[in-house]
C-alpha cells in the first residue's frame, strides 16, 4: 500500500469524531515520527494553535519527534519485567535504538518488546510475535461471568461469538425498556472494574436522565496500571463482548456514539477490535438503523489517560491534564455532554448479566459481595495469568490453590494491590479476602485487580523505587503535590534524601500525607501508598537501604 | 420573627465559612467567597481573570462530608456547605506544598521590578516559614538564556509550573504563543518546537510576565533599573499610545521612569496591555529626546530656538495655509508619544480654534 499523502490523511480523518489522535497516528505510522512539517500541517488542518499541538504531542511517551522513531524497539521495564531481566535485554538491544517503556500490560508473558505494530518476545534467542494466552480455568470449576465462554473456539469472530450465546443479551436489551435494562444492571450490583468501583447502574441512570445530547459511551481500554493485563485478554479473545456491552449501554442511556480508548501498547488488539467492529457493522449490530456507532481511538502512551477526564481531554485533542470535578463525565463528558465512561471488564460483564439476570450475577460473589472480578496475577507465582474470582475469595486461596504458590524453596514476601496503586501487603496483611472492604481495612485497595507477587528473594526498596519511578514518569504535571512529590519520593527510594531513618520517615510521611490529601487526581493520591506500605511492612529493609547508600 | 400572614422571604442561599453563614450568588467558587470574607486563602496558580485551574492546591479547604480537602478555587458553592479554611491540618499541607515548591526553585527572592505578581511566592514562603531546606533533590525548569528578545526574560530555573503564563496567553490574549511540553517533573513552558519567542506567535504583550508569581518570566527593561537607587513609586496614568485608554501604573525611582505595570482595575483594560503600553516607554527619558523647540531656517536645517519664536512660526504657517486653502485644509495628528496634555491642547485648538474635527492620533494598537 503506498503511503498516504497529507491530503489523503485529512480527507480520511478531519471530519470524523475525535480526529486528532487518528491523525497523529496516521502521520506517525507514515513517517515514523511526528516532525515539524507534520505538526505544521496538522495544526493548519485542524485549526489548532501550533504551540498547543506541539506541547500535547510531547506529552505522549510513544510519539517520536525524530527518526528512528516508531521503528525503534521499546522494551518493557515495568516492575515484573525488571525482575525478569528487562534491563539486560534493553542493554542488549540498545544497538538497535531500543528505549524503555513503562509496564506494557503483559506481566504474565516473557519481557515484551514493542516494535512498530508488533509485540515480540525473546524466545530461544529469536524475537517472535506473541499473542494473549487463554486464561487458565480455575481449579474448583467455579462459575465465571466474563470468562465463561472465552475459551470457546472462534469466540473472537462474530459467528463464533453468536454460536456461544453472544448478542443474546443485546437482543434481550433491545426488546426491553431502557429504564428496565438499567434497573437490571443496578440490581446485579455491578460496580466499576476500572479501579474506582462506582455502581454502574447509577452511572447509566445519570447519563440517561440528563436531557442533553448527543450522548457518548466510552470504553476505557487504556489499561496503564502496571500489573494489569485483563482488559487486553478480554478484548483479544472476546472483542464482541465489549462491543455488545457498549451497544447495551447505548440503548440503556440513549447514547448515539461510542469510543474504545485503547492504550498505544496494544497494537494487535487494535486490529482485532477493528475486525470485530467491521463484522458488527456488516451484520447490522452497529451503525445505520441501530442509531449507535463506535470507533477505536488509540492513545499515545500515557498512564494518566486512563483517568477518565484526562482520557476525555485526550479524545477531544486537548492537553491530557485531568479536568476539575465536579462536574463529572456523566453530565460533562465528551464535548461537555453526558458520557458513560466504563472499563472494558465492566462492559464485558453486561451481556451475560442481561442474558442470565441480575440475581445470577449477584450470587457469583461470596456472601454479600456481588459478582466476580478478574485478577491479573504476575510475578513470583507458578501460574501467572488472569483469573476470574468470586468477590470475597481469600487471597491465599488464589495464590496457592489457583496459581500454584511461589516457586519451590521460596516464601511470599509481599504482594502489590491494584497493580501498583494499592501499595504492598505483607505478613498478616495477606490474610485478606478479594473485595474492597477487606483490603481497604489494610490501608490498600483492590482497584483494577492487578496483583504482583514478590517472594522473599526480592529487594523491596528496589521494587518500591521502580514503582515510584513509574508514578513520577507518568505524573501529568498539572498539580504541585504529585509533580514534585513523586520526584522527591523517587529520590528518597534511590540514593537521595536524608540518611537517617527518622528524618527519612518524617520527610516521606509529610510528602505522602500531603499528596494523599491534596492531589488533583487518583495518581497523586495513590502513589504514596507505595512508601507508606513499604515503611509499614519493611522498615528494616529501608534502614538497610539508607545505611548502604550513605556508607 | 415571621409574623402570621406575612410571606416568608425567599431564603438566600448561604455557605458556612469558619462558622459564619455567608450568602453567595449562583456560580461563585468557595475561593471567591473566601476572598470576599478576607480569609487570605493562599494561592499560586490563581489569577482572578483566568479560568480556575486547580494546580497549586494551596487553596485547599476542609469541606464537611468530603473525604479529602477540596481546592476552593475550582469548587462551586452550593447551599449549606460547611467549610473550614485554616485548620492545623490544612495549614500543614500548605506548608509542605510550599516547601516542595521551594525545593525545586533556585531562588525565592526576586526584585519587584520583575513583574506585577513576582512577589507572590516569596510572600507565601515567608508567611509559612517554608524555606527550611527540606525535600532537597533535583530541580526542574531550564532557563532560556539564548532568547535574546529585548523584553521578556525567560528564567525558567525559577518556574514552578503554575501555567498562569500559558493560560493568560490563551485565555486573555488569544495568542496561544506558549504551551506546556512534556509531563510530570519534566514539564516545561515552551513555544512551538521549543524555540525563541520572536519566532513564535508572541506579540510581546507582557501579560505572561505580569501574571508570573515567581519572576521566572520577568520584564527585562524594568530589571535594567534594579541598581538605580531609591524606592519604587507608582503613579496611575493612562497609556498614551492609542484610543483604548489602558490604565497603567508608572514605576519610578526618584525622577527616573523605570517600568510600567498594567492596572488590574483599569476599566478599559482590566490588567491587559499591548507591547507598546507595556514596554515602549524608553523614549520618555531618552537622550535623543528634544528638550527645546526647533525651527527649520532658510538653510533647510533645524535650529534650536525660543518657545516664543517657535510658536510665532507655527502660527504664521497655519495662518498662511488657511488664507490660501481655507480652514478645511487643516488636519492635525497627535503623537502617541506626546503627553496627554499636549494631545488635549491639540484637539482643543482644532475644534475650538477652527471649528474642525480633523484630528487623529498616530497610534494604532
Ligand atoms: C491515574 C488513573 C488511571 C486510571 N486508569 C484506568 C484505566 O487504565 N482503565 C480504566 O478502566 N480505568 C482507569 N482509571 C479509572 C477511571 O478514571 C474510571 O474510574 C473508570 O474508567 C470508570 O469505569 P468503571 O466505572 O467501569 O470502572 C484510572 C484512574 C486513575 C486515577
Ligand atoms: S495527581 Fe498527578 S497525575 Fe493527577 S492531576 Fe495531579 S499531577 Fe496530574
Ligand atoms: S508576551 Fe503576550 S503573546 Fe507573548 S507569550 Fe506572553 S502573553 Fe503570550
Ligand atoms: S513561567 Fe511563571 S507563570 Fe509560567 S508556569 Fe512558570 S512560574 Fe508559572
Ligand atoms: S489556587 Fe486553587 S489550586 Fe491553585
Amino acid at each position: 500500500m503506498p503511503s498516504p499523502t497529507d491530503a489523503e490523511i485529512f480527507t480520511r480523518w478531519a471530519n470524523t469524531e475525535a480526529p486528532l489522535l487518528p491523525i497523529l497516528h496516521a502521520f506517525h505510522d507514515r513517517d515514523g515520527f511526528l516532525g515539524e512539517k507534520a505538526i505544521h500541517a496538522i495544526s493548519e488542518a485542524l485549526r489548532t494553535p501550533i504551540a498547543d499541538l506541539y506541547g500535547t504531542v510531547t506529552f505522549y511517551h510513544h510519539f517520536a519527534q525524530q527518526a528512528p522513531g516508531q521503528s525503534a524497539p521499546r522494551v518493557c521495564t515495568g516492575p515484573i519485567c525488571k525482575l525478569k531481566g528487562a534491563d539486560a535485554l534493553l542493554d542488549a538491544m540498545r544497538g538497535e535504538g531500543a528505549t524503555p517503556m513503562a509496564c506494557s500490560g503483559r506481566c504474565d508473558d516473557p519481557v515484551p518488546v514493542l516494535k512498530g505494530h508488533q509485540t515480540l518476545v525473546a524466545c530461544d534467542g529469536q524475537m517472535t510475535p506473541w499473542y494473549s494466552p487463554i486464561p487458565i480455568p480455575n481449579p474448583g470449576g467455579l462459575e465465571e461471568c466474563v470468562f465463561a465462554s472465552i475459551r470457546e473456539p472462534d469466540r473472537g469472530t462474530h459467528d463464533g461469538y453468536r454460536r456461544t450465546g453472544g448478542y443474546l443479551g443485546l437482543e434481550k436489551a433491545l426488546a426491553t425498556d431502557p429504564a428496565a435494562v438499567r434497573q437490571t444492571i443496578s440490581d446485579s450490583g455491578l460496580a466499576g472494574r476500572g479501579g474506582a468501583g462506582f455502581p454502574t447502574g447509577r452511572k447509566w441512570d445519570a447519563v440517561a436522565e440528563d436531557p442533553r445530547g448527543p450522548k457518548t459511551i466510552v470504553c476505557n481500554a487504556d489499561e496503564g496500571e502496571p500489573g494489569c493485563f485483563k482488559d487486553r485478554t478480554l478484548m483479544d479473545l472476546d472483542p464482541h463482548a465489549v462491543i455488545e456491552g457498549m451497544a447495551i449501554a447505548a440503548h440503556a442511556t440513549g447514547a448515539t456514539r461510542g469510543f474504545i480508548y485503547l492504550r498505544y501498547e496494544y497494537p494487535e488488539t487494535a486490529q482485532i477490535l477493528e475486525r470485530a467492529l467491521k463484522e458488527a457493522r456488516a451484520t447490522g449490530l452497529l451503525g445505520g438503523q441501530t442509531g449507535f456507532d463506535l470507533w477505536v481511538r488509540r492513545g499515545g502512551g500515557a498512564y494518566i489517560c486512563g483517568e477518565e477526564t484526562s482520557l476525555l481531554n485526550s479524545l477531544e485533542g486537548k492537553h491530557p491534564f485531568p479536568r476539575n470535578r465536579p462536574p463529572f463525565p456523566v453530565t460533562h463528558g465528551y464535548e461537555n455532554l453526558p458520557t458513560v465512561v466504563n472499563n472494558v471488564e465492566t462492559l464485558a460483564s453486561v451481556p451475560p448479566i442481561l442474558s442470565n439476570g441480575a440475581d445470577w450475577y449477584r450470587q457469583l460473589g461470596t456472601g454479600e459481595h456481588a459478582g466476580t472480578k478478574v485478577i491479573s496475577l504476575s510475578g513470583d507465582v507458578l501460574r501467572p495469568g488472569n483469573y476470574e474470582v468470586p468477590l470475597g475469595l481469600p487471597l491465599s486461596k488464589l495464590l496457592h490453590e489457583w496459581a500454584g504458590g511461589v516457586p519451590e524453596g521460596r516464601a511470599i514476601q509481599a504482594v502489590t494491590m491494584a497493580g501498583l496503586s494499592g501499595g504492598f501487603l505483607a505478613r498478616e496483611g495477606l490474610d485478606v479476602t478479594l473485595d474492597e472492604p477487606s483490603i481497604r481495612a489494610q490501608g490498600s485497595f483492590l482497584g483494577a485487580g492487578g496483583i504482583m507477587v514478590l517472594d522473599d528473594s526480592r529487594d523491596m526498596v528496589a521494587v518500591a523505587h521502580s514503582a515510584m519511578e513509574f508514578f513520577a514518569h507518568e505524573s501529568c504535571g498539572k498539580c504541585f503535590p504529585c509533580r514534585i512529590g513523586t520526584a522527591r519520593l523517587t529520590e528518597r527510594l534511590g540514593s537521595g534524601g536524608p540518611a537517617s531513618f527518622e528524618s527519612w520517615r518524617e520527610e516521606v510521611d509529610d510528602i505522602g500525607s500531603t499528596m494523599k490529601a491534596t492531589s488533583a487526581c487518583g495518581l497523586g493520591m495513590a502513589a504514596p501508598l507505595i512508601t507508606e506500605s513499604l515503611a509499614r511492612w519493611f522498615p528494616d529493609q529501608v534502614e538497610t537501604h539508607l545505611n548502604s547508600t550513605t556508607s | 420573627m415571621i409574623q402570621q400572614g406575612q410571606e416568608e422571604p425567599a431564603a438566600i442561599p448561604t455557605v458556612n465559612i469558619d462558622g459564619a453563614n455567608v450568602p453567595f450568588t449562583e456560580g461563585e467558587t468557595l475561593y471567591e467567597i473566601c476572598s470576599r470574607q478576607k480569609k487570605d486563602v493562599p494561592t499560586l496558580c490563581y489569577d482572578p481573570r483566568l479560568d480556575p485551574f486547580g494546580g497549586c492546591r494551596l487553596c485547599v479547604v476542609e469541606l464537611e462530608g468530603a473525604r479529602n480537602p477540596v481546592a476552593s478555587c475550582t469548587t462551586r458553592a452550593t447551599a449549606g456547605m460547611k467549610v473550614r479554611t485554616k485548620t492545623e491540618a490544612i495549614e500543614n499541607h500548605r506548608r509542605t506544598l510550599l516547601e516542595l515548591v521551594v525545593s525545586e526553585n533556585r531562588q525565592v527572592e526576586v526584585d519587584e521590578l520583575a513583574g506585577y505578581a513576582s512577589q507572590e511566592l516569596k510572600i507565601l514562603v515567608e508567611r509559612y516559614d517554608a524555606n527550611r531546606g527540606r525535600f532537597q533533590g533535583k530541580q526542574s525548569g531550564q532557563s532560556r538564556d539564548d532568547d535574546d528578545n529585548p523584553f521578556i526574560l525567560r528564567d525558567y530555573d525559577q518556574c514552578i509550573s503554575c501555567y498562569r503564563c500559558v493560560r493568560v496567553c490563551a485565555e486573555q490574549e488569544g495568542d496561544h504563543a506558549i504551551s506546556v511540553m512534556n509531563r510530570g517533573f519534566d514539564t516545561r513552558i515552551t513555544t512551538e518546537f521549543n524555540g525563541l519567542l520572536r519566532d513564535s506567535d508572541c506579540t510581546f504583550c507582557g501579560q505572561c510576565v505580569q501574571t508570573c508569581p515567581t519572576g521566572a518570566l520577568a520584564d527585562k527593561k524594568a530589571l535594567k533599573h534594579v541598581d538605580v537607587p531609591g524606592k519604587i513609586e507608582k503613579t496611575r496614568s493612562v497609556c498614551p499610545y492609542c484610543g483604548v485608554g489602558c490604565s497603567v501604573d508608572l514605576l519610578s525611582k526618584g525622577d527616573k521612569l523605570v517600568g510600567v505595570l498594567p492596572a488590574m482595575d483599569g476599566p478599559a483594560n482590566e490588567g491587559a496591555l499591548c507591547v507598546k503600553g507595556q514596554f515602549a516607554f524608553g523614549f520618555v527619558q531618552h537622550d535623543d529626546r528634544l528638550k527645546t523647540p526647533m525651527v527649520r531656517d532658510e538653510d533647510g536645517k533645524l535650529h534650536a530656538t525660543s518657545w516664543d519664536n517657535a510658536l510665532d512660526r507655527a502660527a504664521e504657517g497655519l495662518r498662511a495655509v488657511v488664507e490660501r486653502h481655507g480652514r478645511e485644509a487643516l488636519y492635525a495628528i497627535a503623537s502617541g508619544r506626546a503627553p496627554h496634555e499636549a494631545a488635549y491642547t491639540m484637539q482643543k485648538m482644532m475644534r475650538a480654534g477652527w471649528g474642525l474635527n480633523h484630528i487623529d492620533n498616530c497610534s494604532r494598537a
